[in-house]
């Protein structure tokens, strides 16, 4: 059998007033993309942070290379590299002093210590501006700093929380690259979280759907969104029945009367309009539009978990980027 | 053995924390800079001005000019006020995600903690050596030799030590920079005016001589006094082991209280 780099058991963090993680078990094998895909607040970073032995789990077990977390930190903390959701390279600093305090900190030994910060900025395509101070940096070179950081060690693991948060779309395709070329090179574990679809689906082996602390479904992205089960045909209209009458003429919803709009999941999406509009036509219930597409991962997390990540998710990605900018004017 | 390896690991693992505190004040030494105009101020105004006032110096210690008895306290005075708004910087890398980083790594929490505190000392030396040279400079007789340097090196080292270690253990109560501020400037005040910085104990209020027995500063200024002005060094060890012991138990403070900055 193939070995399993992480191995979760009923994971549970209850905080005072909430329950973070809610009896989650999952595990990822050795060189896979794992990602999970959910919501703020479904439970991914407190996830994340329990595996780098940042929190202490309420209850549940959970292994790393057959490493206990809870009893055996610095061993856990020696095989992974973090790369967190916020800001984490110093803007007061180079970019090789950035990747050398990190070297240090892992006892990286002297001898070698330059040689590989070196590579390692090679790698991530920064080296030629190595000695510039961060905060002159774009977002996007700022985000491989920090996956530098987190690489120089080598890890098994590497943990990336929403990599690409806050980044203009060229800048995504070169970290998506990066993670992809870095597991295919060096056979690097990834366990990364995401709230962005596109990002899941690209990059993720497999992805696990995180809501309200617990997961509800874990697939490969192309299982996941077969599983939705056909075409995808959203009616709009104003009629407050619609759903209804749509229901009882026998096809499933998978999702009703968000903004007057329902969603039916059809095998044959093309020859199925015409039909359900003559139908709807007939049952007098007016149709204000009607659009049909092949199944999405969106589709496939509402399926599973009966809403969307809503569009005001980008609050996220706004104040991230917000940070960033931040972050440079401030210490520039 | 095994322990040595430990301890070894542990100091490496505090001073990298302190050499990436020191290289960004290398790469901006304008801080450094800026930092000598309030003690410039304060000794070429304030330390002027009451140098006139005769009536003082009858409370000073024996020929002692009343500059070379404010020159300790200036000293003292300058790396406080720096130290304690230390903790502001440490809820910026907070919020920017820096904290939550370096707590992933190997690294003990204490030792970043030690590590953040050492690099407030070690800036102090700068600052101390710009007072020093000013007070040269404005004729201030100061009693130099190896031993009063090294004890300068040392009290002042522990100085920031002590003080960034108090505001990095109120950082995790108080969690945002505007109240670090704030909180920095309403004990930074009391500390400076309930020790004999600038004025002898004697002709404090009465009631604020006890606080000026519990406070470090008190012991901190007694200690430079000693060795830069007075030569009279029969309170250093006391003044010392009352610094360090302060510094140790902030830092323990600090330092329980750091995992808690993890967001």
């Amino acid at each position: 059998m193939e070995q399993q780099a992480i191995v979760v058991e009923n994971l549970v963090k209850e905080y005072p007033r909430v329950k973070a993680v809610d009896g989650v078990s999952f595990s990822v094998a050795k060189g896979e993309i794992f990602g999970l895909l959910g919501p703020n607040g479904a439970g991914k970073t407190t996830t994340i942070r329990t595996l780098l032995t940042l929190i202490k789990p309420t209850s549940g077990k959970v292994t790393m290379f057959d490493v206990d977390v809870t009893r055996n930190s610095e061993t856990i903390r020696r095989m992974s590299g973090y790369v967190p959701q916020d800001v984490s390279a110093d803007g007061e600093l180079t970019a090789y002093e950035n990747v050398l305090i990190y070297a240090k900190l892992y006892d990286m030994p002297r001898q070698e210590r330059k040689k590989r910060i070196m590579d390692v900025l090679g790698y991530l395509q920064i080296k030629e501006r190595a000695n510039d101070m961060v905060n002159t940096y774009s977002g996007g070179m700022m985000r491989r700093l920090e996956i530098a950081q987190a690489l120089v060690n080598r890890p098994k693991v590497l943990f990336l929380d929403e990599p690409s948060i806050g980044l203009d779309p060229n800048a995504r395709r070169i970290i998506w690259e990066l993670i992809n070329r870095l597991r295919n090179e060096f056979g690097t574990t990834i366990f990364l979280t995401t709230h962005d679809m596109n990002e899941a689906d690209i990059l993720c082996d497999r992805i696990g759907i995180m809501n309200k602390g617990m997961l509800a479904t874990l697939d490969t992205p192309e299982k996941l969104k077969s599983s939705v089960g056909g075409d995808v045909i959203s009616i709009g209209s104003p009629a407050q029945d619609c759903a209804r009458k749509v229901k009882e003429m026998g096809y499933n919803i998978i999702s009703s009367a968000q903004n007057n709009q329902c969603d039916i999941v059809v095998e044959n999406g093309e020859a199925t309009i015409p039909l359900l509009l003559g139908k709807l036509n007939a049952g007098g219930i007016k149709v204000e539009s009607v659009s049909l597409k092949k199944p999405t991962l969106d589709d496939a997390f509402l399926k599973y978990t009966g809403s969307r990540i809503e569009a005001d998710q980008g609050d996220t990605f706004q104040s991230a980027k917000r940070a960033r900018t931040a972050f440079r004017r401030f210490t520039q | 053995m095994n322990i040595f390896r430990a301890l070894g690991k542990y100091i490496k693992s505090v001073l990298v924390i302190a050499e990436l505190e020191l290289r960004k004040i290398r790469h901006d030494q304008t801080q450094i800079w800026i930092r000598t105009v309030q003690p410039a101020l304060w000794l070429a105004i304030y330390g002027y001005t009451m140098s006139n006032i005769s009536a003082l110096s009858k409370y000073l210690p024996a020929n002692i000019s009343y500059l070379q008895f404010m020159t300790p306290g200036i000293l003292a005075q300058s790396v406080l006020f720096v130290a304690i708004f230390f903790g502001i910087t440490v809820v910026w890398e907070r919020d920017l995600g820096l904290i939550n980083k370096l707590l992933s790594t190997p690294a003990p929490r204490s030792s970043i903690v030690i590590g953040k505190a050492l690099s407030a000392g070690v800036r102090g030396i700068f600052q101390a050596i710009t007072i020093v040279i000013l007070a040269l400079i404005m004729q201030v007789h100061l009693l130099l030799n190896p031993l009063s340097i090294i004890g300068l090196f040392v009290i002042i080292v522990l100085l920031g030590m002590c003080f960034s270690a108090l505001s990095m253990a109120l950082a995790p109560i108080f969690k945002t920079r505007e109240r670090m501020m704030g909180i920095g400037q309403a004990i930074t005040m009391p500390l400076f005016f309930a020790s004999s910085a600038i004025y002898p104990i004697e002709i404090m209020p009465s009631w604020i001589k006890p606080i000026a027995v519990v406070n470090p500063l008190t012991y901190v200024v007694s200690g430079l006094r000693g060795l830069l002005a007075t030569g009279d060094l029969h309170q250093l060890p006391l003044d010392i082991l009352v610094i360090l012991g302060s510094t140790v138990i902030l830092l323990i403070l600090a330092s329980l209280g750091f995992k808690r900055l993890a967001t």
